[in-house]
């Protein structure tokens, strides 16, 4: 599967840069780290297939995304993409650097160089643009609303103008912000933890009743949990996954794009969703429009 | 650094918030501090254990345990903390009234945690009145609290007010925590949610939430060193 | 103040009564089955070498120090446990100190007149003006406001007499009274407590000023080790002292 993956990905990317006839010895590549990949001269390809190393930032605390578990090594939907272009650079697995990128940080990483790139449930949007570029989106997440199974009260985000029903989120995230403009008194009905799991139990509690942020979280909790939540509706945002990289380095964003798009043609996107964020339910649909910009 | 004036909205409802929930929580723990030092030097012996094993407890805790029971374990317990929903107060602090009880949970932690602290600065500034004021006091026949009220604390006071002060100084850095136990838009989190969910860069956002805590903490600490140059003097 | 003579009071029951009183300090045995009895209007010296107990047996009287077994009784009465009961008994006797312990924050005659007012009731007023009287009596009236740091040591423990005479205490304890005084504050220090003697107060003073003890007290006791050894008339004792361990010490301190 690797190997396959690894030749219809190298041999998209070597004619996206305009490069022939290395398709026939990708077979011969694995393991051995693909230094004989060539790529632009003074490009960023170039440059981490030449070093053999590359730094990606990731979440560490997401579940299905990217996770830092008992193993040391983050695991995840954002990890197995990021991995998937690192191949696509000639550089191994083992070769890859980790580094933890809470969202508070995500730009400033890819600004000051920290990292090479962010795969890091990185939601593209346009005041990020501003600072850094985006490849993708590889996925499109959405806001949605968890309750409890027996509530029917809330099936919506418009179901918290009335000013009565609590809802919970994390401290400083974008459905947290999001939220706020449904909720009639954030001072009376948002709750912000610093954890998701805090939330689930403020709500199992019953001090709240909605927790709210992006759908494959809260899938993530039903499929632990399938007596005591459900989903309230429909996502009520769209947000698009991005990797992030620098401003101005659009031929590494396109290239960034390449590797994408052959993963959406060739199954292994499928297979890095199955094996991830897939197991906790949530279907990953259509590949999304890669936005070259 | 634009962030700062463009987002001043953000940054000021912040301030206040931590400025309410310190406010309260400074008179909280200054008056629950107070009643177990009383408790730690009185000459009863099981109101001497009460006072240490409250020290004890508290002190030693990390606060992030402290607001954890609070905001889960009243809950837990059936309290929603109405008690702290005092009438006329939660006209100028509106979250004390609010059916959300997560304000009044880190209010609690906040003043149970800081109070043991207070209840040591105080008793550092009795230790620090000669025992012989006391003894001189007892053997005139003045009862405990006369004794505390009339020699000791009047004495202590002085040898008390700068660790006081540090005391609430750090309460004031440790409020930063309510934001992740429930409470929207402290001063803290409006770090969180300018930079995470709103995308304004890290630096100029942590420089504005510094100048906020400043503008609490420094004013402070600059009112303590006044005192105890005072102090110096009368010496 | 007590009144009456020396003659008609010193016949009747004894006001402080100490019965095989013991006290442990952990392992250090400080008072080792001491009785003594002190009756009304009778001046006790209480001299011995340092770490005796002697200081101890003066403090257990109105327990500032607890004691491990025995019987203290003070007028009659059992001294009682902490609480209010022993804050009334502590109001009815005087004690002074070896370091003074006026207290700091408090003007000369405020130190005088805070013990009658919150404890006795006093009308301001009326302790302001007896306290002025007390000061006076001890020669420190044109003090009365200032702060006790600005006094001189022999000042500073005059007040304090005059503070503990200001509860109208029914005896008066000296728990080492001249020992931090520079030697020419001594004098004045002494002359006030001659003269109370004189009035008939009942007094128990722990000091090593053999002068006072010879030509003030009524009887003299010497401690050892924790153990009350004699127990004499000052004549007596200074002339022919009967343990070795009272005379090894007069020889000790009356050959300087």
């Amino acid at each position: 599967m690797r190997t396959k993956r690894a030749a219809v990905l190298t041999a998209v990317a070597a004619l996206a840069l305009g490069l022939t006839a290395c398709g026939d010895d990708a077979g011969e590549e694995t393991g051995s780290g693909g230094s004989d990949k060539s790529f632009a001269a003074g490009s960023t390809m170039e440059r981490l297939n030449e070093a053999q190393a590359i730094t990606i930032g990731t979440k560490f605390d997401q579940p299905g995304f990217g996770l830092k578990g008992l193993s040391g090594q983050p695991e995840g939907f954002d990890v197995e993409i990021a991995k998937i272009i690192a191949s696509e650079l000639g550089i191994p697995e083992d070769k890859i650097e980790w580094v933890e990128a809470p969202s508070k940080v995500r730009e400033d990483v890819i600004v000051n160089e920290t990292v090479d790139l962010v795969a890091a449930t990185y939601t593209i949007n346009p005041k990020r643009k501003e600072r850094i570029a985006f490849a993708g989106p590889y996925y499109e997440a959405g806001q949605n609303i968890m309750v409890k199974k027996d509530d029917t009260s809330i099936t919506g985000p418009d179901s918290f103008s009335d000013g009565t029903k609590k809802v919970c989120s994390v401290t400083g995230s974008t459905p947290a912000e999001e939220i706020k403009q449904y909720v009639k008194d954030v001072g009376s009905q948002l709750v912000l933890f610093d954890t998701y799991d805090k939330c689930r139990d403020a709500l199992q509690g019953g001090q709240v009743d909605a927790v709210t942020t992006d759908n494959v979280i809260l899938l993530g909790y039903i499929a632990k949990d399938e007596e005591s939540f459900k989903l309230a509706g429909e996502n009520f945002t769209k947000e698009p996954y991005g990797i992030g990289v620098q401003k101005d380095d659009t031929e590494f964003r396109d290239f960034v794009n390449d590797v994408l798009e052959a993963a959406f043609a060739d199954g292994s996107w499928q297979q890095a969703w199955d094996d991830t964020a897939g197991t906790f339910g949530a279907e990953l649909g259509t590949p999304p429009t890669i936005d070259r910009y | 650094m634009s962030v700062l004036i463009d987002k001043f909205d953000v940054f000021a409802s912040g301030f206040w918030l931590t400025l309410q929930i310190c406010f309260l929580a400074a008179i909280g723990a200054l008056i629950l501090g107070s009643v177990v030092a009383v408790l730690r030097i009185s000459p009863v012996p099981p109101l001497r254990a009460v006072g240490t094993a409250y020290v004890n407890i508290f002190r030693n805790l990390p606060l992030t345990i402290v607001m954890f029971f609070a905001a889960f374990g009243l809950p837990a317990l059936g309290s929603n903390a109405d008690f702290l929903r005092i009438p006329g107060l939660d006209i100028v602090f509106s979250r004390l009234g609010t059916d959300l009880p997560y304000f009044r949970f880190g209010l609690i932690a906040l003043t149970l945690y800081t109070a043991a602290f207070v209840c040591e600065a105080l008793r550092s500034g009795v230790n620090a009145v000669p025992a012989g004021q006391a003894e001189a006091a007892r053997s005139l026949g003045l009862t405990f609290t006369q004794n505390l009220r009339y020699v000791v604390l009047p004495q202590s006071w002085a040898a008390s007010v700068v660790p006081l002060g540090s005391v609430i100084i750090a309460m004031i850095k440790n409020s930063a925590l309510i934001g992740f136990f429930g409470v929207v838009g402290d001063l803290s989190a409006t770090a969180d949610q300018l930079t995470s969910a709103g995308g304004e860069p890290f630096i100029p956002v942590a420089i504005g939430i510094s100048i906020g805590y400043l503008i609490m903490t420094v004013p402070l600490g600059m009112l303590l060193d006044r005192i105890e140059q005072r102090q110096a003097v009368a010496r | 103040m007590t009144t009456g003579t020396v003659d008609d009071v010193t016949t009747s029951e004894p006001l402080i009564v100490l019965e095989s009183v013991n006290k442990w300090f952990g392992p250090l045995h400080v008072l080792d089955n001491v009785s003594l009895s002190v009756g009304r209007g009778e001046v006790v010296v209480v001299i011995g070498p340092s770490g005796s107990g002697k200081s101890t047996l003066c403090r257990t009287i109105n327990r500032l120090e607890p004691i491990t077994s025995g019987s203290i009784t003070f007028d009659g009465q059992p001294l009682p446990a902490e609480g209010r009961a022993l804050a009334k008994l502590r109001s009815e006797v005087g004690m002074v100190f070896q370091s003074f312990n006026l207290f700091a924050h408090k003007t000369i005659l405020q130190n005088v007149t805070l013990g009658p007012i919150k404890v006795r009731r006093e009308k301001p007023a009326a302790a302001r003006e007896r306290g002025l009287a007390l000061l006076d009596r001890v020669g420190i009236a044109n003090q009365a406001d200032k702060f006790p740091a600005q006094l001189s040591g022999g000042q500073q423990q005059r007040v304090a007499i005059a503070r503990a005479l200001a509860m109208q205490p029914k005896a008066m304890l000296f728990d080492e009274p001249t020992s931090a005084l520079d030697p020419e504050m001594v004098g004045e220090v002494l002359d006030v407590m001659t003269s109370l003697a004189r009035e008939g107060m009942t007094m128990v003073v722990v000091t090593h000023e053999m002068g006072f003890a010879r030509h003030a007290a009524n009887r003299v006791v010497f401690m050892a080790d924790g153990q009350l050894v004699e127990d004499a008339p000052p004549t007596e004792f200074f002339a022919n002292p009967r343990s070795e361990r009272a005379k090894d010490f007069l020889s000790k301190i009356l050959t300087h």
